[in-house]
């Protein structure tokens, strides 16, 4: 069933088919929130508020976008929204904590190294540019996808995805030689 | 492996193959969630917050430093640095913000907040804010004949973070407001508190 049918059943008053929604979306929008925040319980409270959010304006949603940007657009302001309120605290990149937001991985030799290191390199990232970057590369939007849901112009994210891949493969380069 | 991941550099490639690998989530947060869900109204497509805008409540607006006393919220003041004049020279008169509030019949139902803004430069303004998802086109002002821009937004009792949006790019803060601690994204913020009923 698609996402605008099971919007159209939320409305008509089964509101189970929600729930369909959110295991469409939930891995996807926990991969964004937690690649975006550096915190798993910070990406917990985005995905809680972003699924009610969306839950309560369902009402208001238009058939005419596609559901999953309208959903992505509540979950990139989310993210901004815990940002901002997190008061500046720092985040200490220590290995476990890295490790630990990524779901359990069986293949042989695995450390948890990499992850770690993508974890730090990416909080070290300008949220701006660390935003454009995780919606270009890891969500795989277009850019004009990624304008709409952003307000910001094709020219500028294009911009931010390159600075922030250069400072990536700066840094990460500079990690690797420590 | 997409065209688009070929022409990045090596190391960031492998960053990307690494970020994209799932993350793991508390199943207590998704069971956190469906228990939330099933406490809410089930959606219609005349939401209870639209309807709320919509309809005409008196305001009873107290003298504005006895409402910013008592709950905290925002003052009066100019704006400065802001270039509104669309031919880039300093607007003439500068915008100011005011906000005030009414308290509402039912002691845990949102307070109703003014938000007005002097912009007369301003082809649109809206608030945004965390009650709004930062969403510029969710609560657009409504422009008065002497340059005012208006809005009321229903908030709850609590600490929120509020911007000015001037045509659609400008973030504007306002000046006599508390400033939120810095979002990470280079923008100053102003915090509005509504006090509770009892308080």
């Amino acid at each position: 069933m698609s996402d605008a049918a099971d919007v159209q059943r939320v409305l008509s008053g089964d509101v189970d088919a929600f729930g369909r929604l959110v295991d469409r979306y939930y891995e996807r929008c926990a991969r964004f929130a937690v690649r975006m925040l550096g915190s798993r319980d910070d990406a917990e409270d985005a995905l809680q508020a972003t699924f009610l959010r969306a839950y309560r304006s369902l009402g208001k949603y238009q058939e005419r976008d596609k559901f999953s940007a309208w959903l992505y657009r509540i979950l990139v302001n989310q993210c901004r929204s815990i940002a901002a309120r997190r008061n500046q605290r720092e985040r200490v990149f220590v290995r476990e904590e890295a490790v630990l937001l990524n779901a359990p991985d069986r293949t042989p030799n695995w450390t948890g190294e990499e992850s770690e290191l993508v974890q730090r390199v990416l909080a070290e990232l300008d949220p701006l540019l660390r935003e454009a970057f995780l919606l270009k590369y890891i969500e795989e939007m277009s850019y004009e996808e990624m304008s709409t849901l952003t307000g910001v112009g094709v020219s500028a994210l294009k911009m931010r995805v390159k600075r922030a891949c250069d400072r990536l493969r700066a840094r990460w380069e500079y990690i690797k030689d420590e | 492996m997409s065209d688009e991941l070929n022409s990045i550099d090596e190391s960031v490639r492998l960053i990307v193959m690494e970020a994209r690998r799932p993350v793991a989530i508390d199943p207590e947060a998704r069971r956190r969630l469906a228990e939330a869900l099933r406490a809410e109204p089930a959606p219609t497509r005349s939401s209870r917050v639209l309807s709320w805008f919509v309809e005409p409540r008196p305001f009873a607006l107290p003298p504005f430093t006895t409402a910013a006393l008592a709950a905290g919220l925002v003052g009066i003041g100019v704006l400065t640095g802001i270039a509104l004049n669309r031919d880039g020279r300093a607007p003439t008169e500068q915008p100011r913000a005011v906000a005030a509030s009414s308290q509402l019949p039912d002691s845990v139902a949102p307070r109703a907040i003014k938000f007005v803004l002097v912009a007369p430069q301003a082809a649109r303004v809206s608030v945004v804010g965390d009650f709004n998802g930062w969403d510029s086109a969710a609560t657009p002002a409504k422009r008065e004949a002497d340059g005012t821009w208006t809005t009321y937004v229903p908030l709850r009792p609590g600490r929120h973070i509020y911007s000015f949006v001037v045509d659609g790019t400008h973030f504007v803060s306002d000046p006599s407001a508390p400033i939120a601690p810095d979002d990470g994204y280079g923008q100053k913020n102003s915090v509005v508190v509504v006090a509770g009923a009892s308080s």
